[in-house]
């Protein structure tokens, strides 16, 4: 019981999970230790809409009678861990960023909340994000600017930017993300952690408050490859409460960790492999260098239609986000942001017939990553174009002085996916010169999530540490 | 690129939400807007044919067969 704060917040949640449970350490002492860090750290970061402060303290009370009783529920068994704030907690203020829920407290838990917190887990509070998940830069109007660890004035991506920031700045063990357009894995990309968007349906939407029902997915931010699998086992599932939800079979996410990738056969996306940074190719070559170091075998995919993916999601999202905000548009419009109140206007303009397209042309793509897949077991591609952008820049100069779109530069690589299905983490590769973090994508087969979590792992092992972010004030 | 203009916009907004947006604000929505249309229009290129939406009757019966419980 006395090992010093600073060291309990840097264990993942696979050694405090057998800490805990050996009673090394308390529940209650964690707890105090997650929510000191997030008074020191939040005034800089934003992570936090809401800090539940005195739930955690209840819940860490219960978890340590719970331990030292011998009713151990699990891996996450007094975790401390938060969620986005569009996950519903019930009686608990669930903004979705925004103004226009600014008080919404909901009746009912989200089935991820729900199935955390029947695993022990101990919630610290609910993150802030881009307003309704609808950006990536979470610089959010309402609930303040949130900020990359590694460097306060650039964003830490979005959507889920309070998420990634929480886990990179240690003022959360784990994180419940949303990924629409690549929401998990962009933010996990420019902080510097794990990201894990399953393959659609794998996670229940109930209780999530949605942006684009046939695109959103749930899943896991976390420090680590583990850590995410664990968080996996507990949300993953069928949910009488979500027809949509999927009943394929749960396998143990975490068999694979440990295991060799020695003879796996991973594909390099060609279409996602280009207009890179330099920062961004060389560390990507790098990591299919690790790659090819550990035994696999990587050679080039082509998915030709993977560029119009992004005309996919955009007018699947333009559509089905309009139909969900179209009340509040027509009443309350002045309480949205520019950005996410643009959005909505420009969804107004979309055709039936281009949306209904846009949903066949779905097939098409996720039949050529299949088609890619055949023979072989995951496919890999950077997680963006680019380091995090400074706050409010929306050009950068990049690859021979062009000007370079923030938003194209980051969401191309990541929107295919979602438009797909297809399960895909964000694991870092390392620093940029400047000291930024770079991530690389591995994309695996619907509900093939064992494979990607199996080869992510054991890059992050070869990998090694990365660098910590500067001292946070 | 299909011919949407600003004062498109603008239209549907009054008419449709019941509310006004600046000359600037409906130029740029009418912009991204045309050029959104004119993609979504290329999308047929990369093969469509044969190819039916996503929306098939097991999804529906099973979010009817959901909703019948919930409310039973």
């Amino acid at each position: 019981m006395s090992i010093p704060f600073q060291e309990l917040l840097d264990f993942d949640v696979a050694t405090l999970s057998g800490k805990l449970r050996a009673r090394d350490i308390s529940p209650v002492e964690l707890a105090e230790a997650y929510l000191g860090r997030i008074e020191q750290t939040d005034g800089s970061l934003r992570a936090y809409i809401t800090v539940t402060d005195t739930i955690a303290r209840k819940a860490a009370k219960k978890a340590e009678a719970e331990i030292a009783a011998g009713k151990w529920r699990g891996p996450f068994h007094g975790v401390p861990i938060a969620l986005k704030d569009l996950v519903y907690t019930k009686g608990i203020r669930t903004t979705g960023g925004s103004k226009v829920l600014a008080d919404f407290e909901p009746d009912h838990d989200a089935t991820v909340w729900t199935r955390l917190k029947r695993a022990g887990a101990v919630l610290l509070g609910k993150l802030n994000l881009h307003e309704f998940a609808y950006g990536i830069t979470s610089s959010n109007p309402h609930w303040g600017i949130v900020r990359n660890p590694y460097a306060l004035d650039r964003i830490p991506g979005g959507s889920s930017g309070g998420s990634a920031a929480a886990i990179v700045a240690r003022s959360a063990a784990a994180a419940i993300g949303t990924d629409t357009g690549g929401s998990i894995r962009i933010p996990a990309a420019l902080c510097g952690c794990v990201g894990l968007k399953p393959t659609w349906s794998r996670v229940s939407r109930y209780g999530v408050l949605p942006l684009a029902y046939t695109l959103d997915h749930v899943g896991p931010i976390t420090r680590t490859v583990r850590d995410a699998a664990m968080m996996l086992q507990i949300i993953a599932g069928a949910d009488r409460n979500d027809s949509t939800a999927s009943r394929e079979r749960i396998p143990d996410f975490s068999a694979g960790l440990d295991g060799s990738i020695s003879g796996m056969r991973i594909g390099v996306i060609r279409e996602l492999n280009d207009g890179l940074s330099d920062s961004v190719a060389h560390s990507f070559n790098a990591a299919l260098d690790t790659l090819r170091s550990l035994g696999a075998t990587v050679d080039a995919v082509t998915i030709p239609s993977l560029p119009m993916a992004g005309i996919m999601n955009g007018i699947i999202t333009w559509a089905e986000a309009l139909e969900i905000h179209e009340a509040w548009m027509r009443t309350r419009p002045q309480d949205y942001g520019d950005d996410v109140r643009r959005l909505l206007e420009g969804g107004m303009m979309t055709t039936a017939t281009s949306y209904i397209r846009a949903q066949r042309a779905r097939a098409r793509t996720l039949a050529e990553s299949l088609a890619a897949l055949a023979d072989r077991d995951v496919l890999v591609a950077p997680a963006s174009a680019i380091v995090a952008p400074k706050i409010g820049t929306t050009q950068i100069l990049e690859a021979g002085e062009d000007r370079v779109d923030v938003v194209g530069a980051i969401l191309r690589f990541t929107q295919p996916f979602n438009s797909t299905g297809q399960p895909a983490l964000a694991v870092p590769t390392g620093l940029s010169p400047e000291g930024l973090p770079v991530a690389m994508q591995v994309i695996g087969r619907p509900f093939g999530e064992s494979e990607v979590i199996r080869v992510a792992a054991a890059y992050e092992r070869a990998r090694g540490a990365l660098a910590p972010p500067p001292e946070i004030a | 690129m299909p011919l949407i203009t600003g004062e498109t916009v603008q239209r549907v907004m009054r008419d449709l939400y019941g509310y006004e947006i600046s000359d600037a604000d409906a130029n740029a929505i009418a912009h991204s807007a045309g050029a959104m249309l004119t993609l979504a229009g290329h999308l047929p290129s990369i093969g469509l044919g044969g190819i039916e939406p996503p929306f098939g009757y097991p999804v529906l019966l099973a979010e009817a067969t959901r909703v019948a419980k919930s409310k039973s």
